[in-house]
């Protein structure tokens, strides 16, 4: 029956009532989608930093990393790639020759990362051929192919089919270079990434570096992104001589935006959390405050303390979780929508696209988060009982009542 | 022996500022099955008598014995225990719970003394019939009149098989018809079923019907008379 009393007192001012569960129920929408959008921005940002940067995992020459020279080659880089593509862990794989060079169009130059793929592969990592805008992905079918972004192709005057001189220097420290002809323009969306590298055939590269087999880069993605940690042991006990790199190494700012996640989750919750404990509070002691007469009788009457303060605390209960599940759910079903049909930044596309950042984001949440919010609606409601429920057994029957 | 017995009660407001001496000395002794009303003017100390009588209020000195045991000296919590157990109580506004029917009401009390659902529903339908309100056991108090309500308040008061009941100017918010109705009923369950009644009240159609009248004058008892 307690149950029935706390129910019914709260529909007793029903305005009152559906203001505080129409807060929760905006404030908890708002944060689900908020939380949400928030992690898929970082999440997009993290995802597209590992499929076009760093893969999970990256191998190459301790020497190699701190100075990307090109002599620092992986020593049999083949012969590991043949053995980690093989491991049941591994989703996709790719073995490259990376280095540094100038590349030149009639028009203009630049400082750029080559580097050489072997395209079959390198698709599977990057999937950089459903970038493609026009043109095709380095096929291999004819020499000396060379794939560019948009942006850099606007800004060095290229078109497609054009041709485009690459310098650098060999394995013997000799500068070299070669024509190569542009089959393919692609976006990634992230504009450090798509101004700062290009990509030819690992086998016109090599030849040109004068060794056939040079390797400086292994890229590997996982099937499960949990198994980080375990496979990354693996090849460091199995070559103790190269240096084994995940993706939070290799790009701090990636650990960096995948720890803020929690952070802007903490935050979030706390300043949601801060602003309903102080509107449950307001209600809940306007309702102890109007109802001190009855509250007088019902302690006259012998109803002891505990039982009022949990009438008190079931009351303040209800009322936050009436409000959340509906948030929650409205808050799913606009994440599921964004999920499908994904927000256009639009007008600051631009802008995030310098940063790295998808200029369409897809909405995501976890189950847990869900539950997360939940309970912290809960625990909200709990702590905003505490003040209202002491005031009204603090209530003295006879003051309360004035009189029998 | 007498259920309530009050020795040499003493009740002082505001003992260190400007003391307002509300009981000055009052012995009382009241039997199982009395009928009694408590009256004098405003000001002469029979509310703040009926609340220590309730235990709502406690003595500056004295002793009070309820049913044998001093509440005197009772923690907060053991004496809402006590009144459960012992005392009925209905109020001059009636204080129903406004969100329980009359049913529901009458159940309360005891749903807080953990009896079974079954049993504590046929004894409130047991007693709304005996208040005259059968057919309004669904009704909440907002759906009821005041006389009507006031006889839920006495079902709630009898529903938890108490000692006594105190009642305090039960009739103040009531017309005649109401009052006779209600006079009728607590004079059938006194006779009947032995059940001891304490009022306050100013209204004489109580006095009238009361076989014992108490009266208070400056907190002190002036007479203390049994009509027949």
């Amino acid at each position: 029956m307690l149950f029935q009393i706390a129910w019914r007192n709260i529909w007793r001012s029903k305005l009152r009532s559906m203001i505080v569960i129409g807060s929760v129920l905006l404030g908890v929408w708002a944060l689900t989608f908020l939380m949400s959008f928030n992690r898929s921005l970082i999440n997009g940002y993290i995802d597209d930093a590992i499929r076009y940067q760093t893969s999970h995992i990256q191998i190459h020459l301790p020497e190699f990393v701190e100075d990307r020279e090109v002599a620092f080659l992986l020593p049999d880089g083949e012969k590991l790639f043949e053995s980690l593509k093989e491991e049941e862990t591994t989703a996709a794989i790719s073995l490259r020759t990376s280095l540094s060079g100038m590349i030149k169009s009639p028009r203009a130059a630049q400082g750029i990362t080559i580097t050489g793929v072997m395209p079959s592969y390198e698709k599977e990592i990057t999937r950089l051929d459903e970038k493609i805008l026009e043109g095709t992905f380095l096929d291999g079918s004819k020499r000396n192919q060379i794939m560019v972004s948009q942006k850099l192709a606007e800004k060095l005057k290229l078109k497609l089919r054009k041709k485009v001189q690459l310098q650098f220097q060999d394995v013997n420290g000799e500068f070299t270079g070669a024509t190569f002809r542009v089959v393919g323009i692609y976006k990634t969306g992230n504009t450090v990434f798509d101004l700062s590298n290009i990509l030819v055939n690992r086998k016109d590269l090599n030849r040109l570096l004068g060794k056939k087999d040079a390797s400086h880069e292994i890229a590997l993605l996982l099937k499960d992104k949990q198994q980080l940690d375990v496979v990354k042991q693996k090849i460091t006990a199995d070559h103790p001589n190269l240096l084994i790199e995940d993706y939070k190494e290799i790009s701090p700012d990636v650990k960096l935006y995948e720890q803020q996640i929690g952070v802007s989750l903490a935050i979030f919750g706390t300043i949601f959390m801060l602003a309903l404990i102080f509107g449950i509070i307001n209600t809940m002691l306007m309702a102890v405050l109007e109802r001190n007469r009855e509250i007088g009788m019902l302690m006259a009457v012998g109803m002891n303390k505990l039982r009022v303060f949990g009438m008190i605390v079931m009351e303040t209960l209800l009322l936050g979780m009436i409000g959340a599940p509906i948030g929650l759910f409205l808050g799913f079903l606009t994440v599921s929508y964004f999920g499908e049909h994904g927000i256009n930044l639009g007008a600051f596309a631009e802008g995030a696209e310098r940063f790295g950042i998808q200029t369409v984001i897809k909405t995501d949440l976890d189950t847990n988060v869900y539950l997360i919010i939940m309970f912290g609606v809960l625990i909200t409601a709990l702590i905003a009982s505490i003040y209202p429920s002491f005031k009204a057994i603090k209530l003295k029957p006879v003051e309360a009542i004035r009189k029998i | 022996m007498a259920i309530i017995e009050i020795n040499n009660i003493e009740k002082t407001y505001n003992p260190s500022k400007v003391p307002v001496h509300a009981l000055r000395g009052v012995d009382l002794q009241i039997k199982k099955g009395e009928f009694t009303a408590i009256v004098g003017p405003s000001g002469s100390g029979k509310t703040t008598l009926l609340n220590i009588i309730g235990g709502l209020d406690s003595p500056t000195t004295g002793q009070i014995i309820i049913n044998g045991q001093d509440i005197s000296k009772l923690s907060d919590n053991n004496m809402i225990d006590f009144r459960k157990e012992n005392i009925g109580f209905v109020f001059q506004a009636y204080n129903l719970i406004p969100v329980l029917t009359a049913l529901e009401n009458v159940e309360f009390i005891m749903v807080l003394q953990k009896k079974d659902k079954k049993a504590r529903q046929e004894r409130a339908k047991e007693l709304l019939t005996a208040v005259g309100l059968a057919d309004k056991l669904d009704k909440r108090p907002s759906e009821l009149s005041g006389g009507q309500q006031q006889r839920v308040a006495v079902a709630r008061a009898l529903a938890s098989k108490p000692a006594f009941i105190l009642a305090d100017e039960p009739t103040a918010n009531l017309d005649s018809t109401s009052t006779a109705g209600l006079l009728d009923m607590m004079a059938k369950m006194n006779e009947e079923e032995g059940m001891t009644f304490v009022f306050s009240t100013h209204d004489q159609r109580v006095i009238d019907r009361a076989r014992r009248v108490v009266t208070l004058v400056d907190g002190k008892i002036e007479s203390d008379i049994y009509n027949g």
